[in-house]
């Protein structure tokens, strides 16, 4: 059964000259973790905010459920839940004061709440700031209640809008373990990221999108794939120029150096060159982080490799 | 009830106005500033919500958690101005309290409390209505300020209505805030400045007004 399904979806911003999204088809499959990737201004959140009826969609259809987001959205409602993108806990309430209202106004009665809570605030290692103002938490742990107050909900569809963005690596990891545990449970998630290894560890399938167009999708392994033909990526940072490179496979400036996404042979020619230049090379296989590099390229402004 | 300050800052006008007229007339206005006192908190509780939508929804999202789940927009609305009239309930409770010792009968303090709750969802669907057009929260909160002033101290709410000239009288009366001050000075005592059973009309009309605009503006879901 799909979870999600956005056929035609097309959103265009009042006093915008571009379309948000354009024509959009997607499908999610119920229990798994999708992931909607691409950079800022890519349309991932609109996305989100259309399937979870806050927003409504110039044309196309979106299907959460197996209700339509726009004319069942009090149906759809009482199965959804979401953690919005730059979402700030509320002054002056604590963690477990945010966790509870959570619960509380998706109708879960105080006793259950209350466990509830308990349970969340362990999820995400709050316990000990779990009656703390929450504007004496760091950032990293305000972004962790936002979180735990859509773990322990009963929504069969959890939307994920950037939740880890900002935390170090050990918050992250927790919040992975939570998105696992709630995929365990048989709930659907769908979340944005701009963290490549993010996409990579917790997606059963993914999308990149730019433009507010879909650019490629499938598994993480499927998407990887759509570059085996070039399965070596080279890092050159000295001594070639980008046209020189060009001869031996798809070339991305990235902040100061070159990346060259080659084939086997391509990258043996450049090694046995970079030798003989004395050039300095980093060799490796291509990551979901160089496929995004390759399908979305890379434009002026842009900061590393996407 | 986490945060004091909010109380504070709702004594802080009302009684600051009702404190410089009662010390500058000797006592003698201490019943105009009351009704003022009341129509001042009243109307700053109502407009309030602007502040605290503006902030749910542009500031930290809560908002948007709250329309993808099973809480209906009548529900939210509801329980955000009531949360404002819970933060103005002291003051409230002493400046009746003020009106009784100044004379004010039992009856007449049930009748003020009912224009009280009239005012009250007049300025909180003001409110409502502004939010729906902040830009964002700080602009919200000067701007929030400056209307709570324009049509609560200005108006003849501290004073009587006829001590305004003849010119300008007539725009008073369409405001709801000077209604509801006339009946107030009449629950305490000073009589009438405006027929009641005309401000009651008033402000009935200006309540199911805002109401109705309201209802027809505010959008749960954008578009």
């Amino acid at each position: 059964m799909k979870a999600l399904e956005a056929t035609r979806l097309s959103k265009t911003y009042r006093k915008a000259k571009q379309p948000a999204l354009s024509d959009l088809d997607l499908a999610v499959e119920s229990g798994q973790v999708f992931t909607l990737l691409g950079r800022n201004g890519a349309g991932k959140t609109t996305v989100l905010r259309i399937a979870s009826t806050q927003l409504l969609p110039s044309s196309g259809r979106a299907e959460v459920l197996g209700l339509d987001a726009v004319k069942q959205a009090k149906e759809l409602r009482e199965r959804i839940a979401i953690a919005p993108q730059e979402a700030e806990t509320v002054y002056p309430l604590t963690p477990r004061d945010h966790i509870l209202l959570s619960l509380r106004m998706r109708g879960n009665e105080k006793r259950d709440a209350v466990e509830r809570t308990q349970q969340a605030l362990e999820d995400l290692e709050l316990l000990d700031v779990a009656d703390v103002n929450s504007d004496w938490l760091s950032g990293g742990l305000k972004q962790r209640v936002i979180v735990a107050m859509v773990v322990r909900t009963d929504a069969d569809l959890v939307f994920l809008d950037e939740p880890t963005i900002g935390l170090d690596p050990l918050s992250r990891r927790r919040i992975w373990e939570q998105l696992t545990r709630l995929k365990g449970s048989g709930k659907t998630i769908v979340l944005t990221t701009h963290y490549m290894d993010e996409a990579e560890a917790l997606s059963d399938s993914l999308v990149i999108m730019d433009k507010g167009r879909l650019m490629a999708s499938g598994t993480p392994q499927t998407v990887k794939a759509m570059v085996t033909d070039r399965a070596i990526r080279v890092d050159v940072f000295d001594r070639f120029s980008q046209s020189e490179l060009a001869k031996y496979g798809h070339v991305v400036p990235i902040a100061g150096r070159y990346r060259v996404l080659a084939d086997a042979e391509g990258a043996r020619g450049l090694g046995d060159e970079a030798v003989a230049r004395r050039a300095k090379i980093a060799i490796g296989p291509v990551s979901l982080d160089d496929v995004f590099v390759d399908i979305v390229g890379v434009r002026e402004g842009d900061e590393g490799g996407g | 009830m986490r945060n004091p300050l909010f109380i504070a800052f709702v004594f802080s006008t009302p009684f600051t106005l009702l404190f410089i007229l009662f010390v500058a007339s000797d006592g003698t206005a201490l019943p105009f500033g009351l009704a003022g006192a009341l129509t001042m908190i009243t109307t700053e509780l109502g407009l309030f919500v602007w502040t605290d939508l503006a902030s749910y929804k542009l500031q930290n999202r809560f908002q948007d958690m709250v329309v993808a789940s099973p809480v209906s927009p009548l529900t939210y609305m509801f329980g955000v101005a009531l949360s404002e009239l819970i933060f103005g309930t002291p003051a409230l409770v002493i400046v009746f309290a003020l009106m009784w010792s100044q004379g004010a009968a039992a009856g007449a303090l049930v009748a003020a409390s009912g224009v009280v709750v009239l005012l009250w969802t007049t300025a909180t669907s003001l409110g409502f209505f502004f939010s729906a057009y902040a830009p964002n929260t700080q602009n919200a909160f000067v701007i929030n300020g400056f209307i709570t002033t324009m049509l609560s101290v200005l108006p003849p709410a501290y004073y009587s209505v006829k001590v305004l000239p003849a010119y300008i009288a007539p725009l008073a009366y369409v405001v709801p805030t000077t209604e509801a001050a006339s009946l107030f000075q009449g629950a305490i005592g000073l009589g009438y400045s405006i027929p009641p059973v005309l401000s009651l009309a008033v402000l009935v009309a200006a309540t199911a007004a805002m109401l109705a605009l309201v209802s027809f503006k505010m959008k749960w879901r954008e578009s």
